[in-house]
């Protein structure tokens, strides 16, 4: 083999479909497209196996195989010629394959049912040019993958993570930290949901709103997927499959098939392209997910992916680290609410309706959130409206049966930063702000009319 | 064989390839920039870049194999055509205008889908060989369980 297939991964990202040839043992021969053909070694790809095909019982009779690939950054075509090795149906590689195929498929409503059924993995014995399809210089240029700038991009990173001050600016260091030093510049961090199997959006960073609350459920799009199978996921050329899922989703509305949700739409590009997801993880248990994702069909290298797939286990340690920090700072905190005179409310000029329910509280007719978040967002106001208080603790609300707070990890501290969050960006004039570790103070620019419904 | 609808699918300027294979079952392949039906549709020719040629007609002269497959970048609509070499000769001049409208309507395909097509411009399309196959078979290759299955 001439050319080393390290230098091709480029070619390995299904943006531009690959055709596959075989013959039959009569000599019959068989050409085919492939949506992706993964590089599996220095000298192996795997391509994937979804339907009983043609090419497939061609390779069983006649282990000669050609892919020819084209490169999307220069457009440069390369022939791979290929000798049949085996079949795989578990393990790291099939995992690999199966869980982009499984995002993709979520994104188009389609999961379980485009699904891999093999990775069956070649040997590449000869790489060359394509005659008929000459490359060109890149079209974007880019800074090749340079190990002594990454180690101090991520000092960088480091640096940062470590000046960040709670949970909050904590997350807000690293996606801003992602965009100034890397050029990621959207990035989102989901978190667990209070409800098994569901993620929160709890900060995001490039897009027009903040988006926090924005839900997604597990195995549902790249941080579904990402978070169900705790593995990495990288696509390209997504817009498509994404285009065709947003249709199908609106037409199924309008027929009254999916019941209406409140739920939030996540924030995410309207087109992105390329996605990279990460889980966070430490000793095994889901932190959260961080996605980045671009509108360049191509934006992840190697490099990139390799990067923040680094990053992920050391952003695991750090937020799970300033959760537990916050939590233990309730200790600190005194141990019963600050007392205040009764202040008289100023004219209401925002309607607060919690429906206790659905546990879910709306502004002036619009969501603003649920489950716990409202809860405590209702106590608080309550508790200002009949005695005129403005300090709070995390401890009282702790100790507060009737917000049921879990006994083992209740993950208060998360919960009110996504409560903070989903107030600066609907109801900016009900502020909840952090007056020292494990407390926070509640402060109103106008009055507030408090109403309770079933 | 071909049919009025499925020739006009197949000439609107879409990703074309084609496949042989030589003595040793060792497959060879060329991108085909056009490809015109012919009246009737039993047959069909397919333009063949000189530079990508070689292999491709050595195995045709040798056992007269083919297979084409078409695909539309916008749909992922595709099939593939079976034949069996009758002839080839240089393509005359009086082709190149056809081959450079199909292969300026694969880039508007690729335009669509959000794929960069003016680098590919830099593909070689021309001068080409005009390979005449006829038809001895035809599958739908759009991606689904009904990939590989006869068109009728």
């Amino acid at each position: 083999m001439s050319v080393c297939l390290d230098t091709l991964t480029s070619c390995f990202q299904g943006l531009i479909p690959a055709t596959l040839y075989t013959s039959a043992a009569d000599g019959t021969p068989n050409a085919a497209y492939l949506s992706h053909v993964e590089y599996v070694d220095s000298t192996h790809v795997a391509l994937s196996f979804q339907f009983f095909n043609k090419s497939r019982r061609n390779v069983a009779e006649n282990p000669h195989a050609l892919v020819r690939v084209v490169d999307p950054d220069t457009q440069q075509g390369w022939e791979l010629r290929l000798r049949f090795v085996r079949s795989e149906t578990a393990g790291p590689l099939f995992d690999r394959m199966a869980l982009r195929i499984e995002a993709i498929a979520s994104y188009c409503g389609m999961k379980g049912v485009f699904k891999l059924l093999a990775a069956d993995v070649y040997e590449v014995v000869v790489v060359r040019k394509v005659p008929e399809q000459p490359g060109q210089p890149a079209l974007v240029a880019r800074r090749p993958p340079d190990a002594v700038f990454t180690m101090r991009a991520l000092q960088e990173l480091s640096a940062r993570i470590n000046r960040a001050d709670g949970l909050g600016p904590l997350l807000d260091a690293i996606l801003r930290g992602l965009d100034e030093i890397f050029g990621f510049s959207h990035s989102m961090i989901l978190l667990p949901g209070e409800h098994p199997g569901t993620l929160v959006t709890i900060a995001t960073h490039g897009y027009p709103g903040n988006g926090a609350g924005a839900e997604a459920r597990f195995g549902e799009g790249i941080t579904g997927v990402v978070a169900e199978a705790m593995k990495p996921i990288r696509i390209s050329g997504l817009m498509r499959g994404m285009l065709y899922t947003y249709a199908a989703r609106f037409r199924a509305e309008e027929k009254g098939w999916c019941p209406a949700e409140r739920r939030i739409p996540l924030p995410g590009l309207a087109n992105p392209e390329s996605q990279l997801g990460v889980p966070l993880v430490v000793r095994g248990e889901l932190v959260g997910v961080l996605c980045i994702e671009s509108e360049t069909p191509y934006r992840f290298h190697e490099d990139d992916r390799a990067t923040v797939e680094l990053l992920g286990a050391y952003l695991a340690i750090a937020i799970q680290n300033a959760m537990l920090r916050e939590e233990d700072a309730v200790d600190e905190a005194s141990t019963g609410p600050a007392p205040a005179a009764p202040a008289a409310m100023p004219a209401a000029s925002r309607e607060v309706m919690f429906y206790r329910g659905d546990e879910c509280v709306m502004v002036d007719g619009e969501y603003l959130i649920r489950g716990l978040p409202a809860k405590v967002l209702w106590k608080v106001l309550k508790a200002h409206a009949a005695e005129g208080r403005t300090e709070f603790t995390n401890r009282e609300l702790r100790l507060d049966k009737s917000l049921q707070l879990p006994e083992y990890k209740d993950n208060l501290e998360t919960r009110l930063l996504l409560l903070r969050r989903r107030l600066e960006e609907k109801c900016p004039d009900i502020r909840l702000v952090p007056s020292g570790r494990g407390r926070f103070t509640l402060e109103l620019r106008g009055g507030v009319a408090l109403i309770e419904r079933a | 064989m071909i049919d009025d609808a499925l020739a006009a699918f197949l000439q609107q300027g879409l990703a074309i390839n084609i496949g042989t294979r030589n003595a040793a079952l060792e497959p060879h392949a060329a991108y085909v920039p056009a490809a015109t039906v012919e009246p009737g549709g039993t047959h069909l020719t397919v333009f063949v870049p000189v530079v990508a040629a070689d292999e491709v007609v050595a195995d045709l002269r040798d056992n007269g194999q083919a297979a084409l497959v078409f695909a539309r970048p916008e749909d992922d609509r595709a099939c593939q055509v079976k034949g069996v070499f009758e002839s080839v000769r240089l393509a005359g001049d009086d082709e190149r205008q056809a081959v450079q409208i199909q292969y300026a309507g694969f880039m508007r395909q690729l335009d669509t889908i959000g794929t960069p097509g003016e680098s590919t411009r830099q593909w070689v399309i021309w001068p080409c060989l005009a390979v005449r196959l006829r038809v001895t078979a035809l599958y739908s290759q759009t991606p689904g369980p009904d990939a590989g299955a006869p068109l009728s």
